[in-house]
């Protein structure tokens, strides 16, 4: 019997030119070896105002599950069933913790300068990660499919049309908005949190105003 | 709730000052999300002394 290994020359792995050694190399430079997911962390990490970030992230993947939930019963579903009502209910108030986690963490990033030490980017991608997630969420209240939704649309309308946005992104057509709720701006939010993610565990978390002074 | 009710339900409660005016619903979320921030700064979290190492990690 042989093995993958068998077969591999050492031309093939660090043949520079090869497009899937280079995608590798790239991948594996993403991060410091070993801080992908390190079991351990600098001691002043060992404070609560360092548990929003992923408290963010675990009431995120919940928004995720339960709105897969709701797409398989479609938009219409929580309406005409308690089942259905009650997967909506977790949605809704899975996106009232994440928003909660999140702004407390933006907070507590704030009032420690956490774009120090070369982590600007770190802070943008974040920045960037609560606008779309805030429109994410608004295309969610106009896909509710009741009076609120239709009076939410009609209010928005003129303010969208004012800056010319109305022309590609039309809050009165709820099959529009309902796919930038579950497609699209769940992309862009999806892959924006992994870059953050990436960013975070590249630069490590970012210490205390007085750590660094101290150090 | 039914949707006519929820049509015909009596607006929320506000509060008004000035020119700024907040729900009382958003204001009491407000207060409660400035006090878990406040929390996490002061309360204490629940490390074991021993367990750090000579470069400071746990």
């Amino acid at each position: 019997m042989t093995t993958r290994a068998d077969h591999a020359s050492p031309e093939e792995t660090v043949d520079p030119t090869n497009w899937t050694n280079k995608l590798r190399g790239r991948i594996e430079g993403l991060v410091p070896k070993g801080q992908a997911l390190p079991a351990r962390q600098p001691v002043y990490v060992a404070s609560w105002i360092y548990v929003f970030g992923v408290l963010t992230l675990a009431s995120l993947v919940v928004v995720v599950a339960s709105g897969c939930v709701l797409a398989m019963g479609g938009v219409a579903w929580w309406h005409v069933s308690s089942l259905g009502h009650f997967f909506n209910s977790i949605h809704l108030w899975s996106v009232e913790m994440t928003f909660g986690f999140m702004v407390i963490h933006l907070w507590g990033k704030f009032w420690m300068a956490a774009w120090r030490g070369k982590r600007a980017l770190t802070w943008m991608s974040g920045i960037m990660l609560f606008g779309i997630s805030i429109g994410t969420s608004f295309t969610g209240f106009l896909s509710q499919s009741n009076f609120d939704s239709q009076w939410i649309g009609g209010q928005a309308k003129d303010g969208l049309n004012s800056i010319g946005a109305g022309a590609f992104f039309n809050v009165l057509n709820p099959g529009q908005m309902l796919m930038w709720h579950i497609v699209l701006l769940p992309l862009a939010v999806g892959a924006l949190t992994l870059v953050h993610i990436i960013l975070v565990r590249r630069h490590g978390v970012v210490p205390p105003l007085d750590a660094e002074l101290e150090g | 709730m039914s949707g006519l009710s929820m049509a015909t339900a009596a607006p929320g409660r506000y509060i008004s000052w000035g020119v700024l005016q907040i729900s009382v619903t958003n204001a009491t979320i407000i207060g409660v999300m400035i006090l878990v921030f406040i929390l996490a700064l002061v309360v204490p979290f629940p490390t074991h002394d021993d367990e750090s190492d000579e470069q400071g990690h746990r």
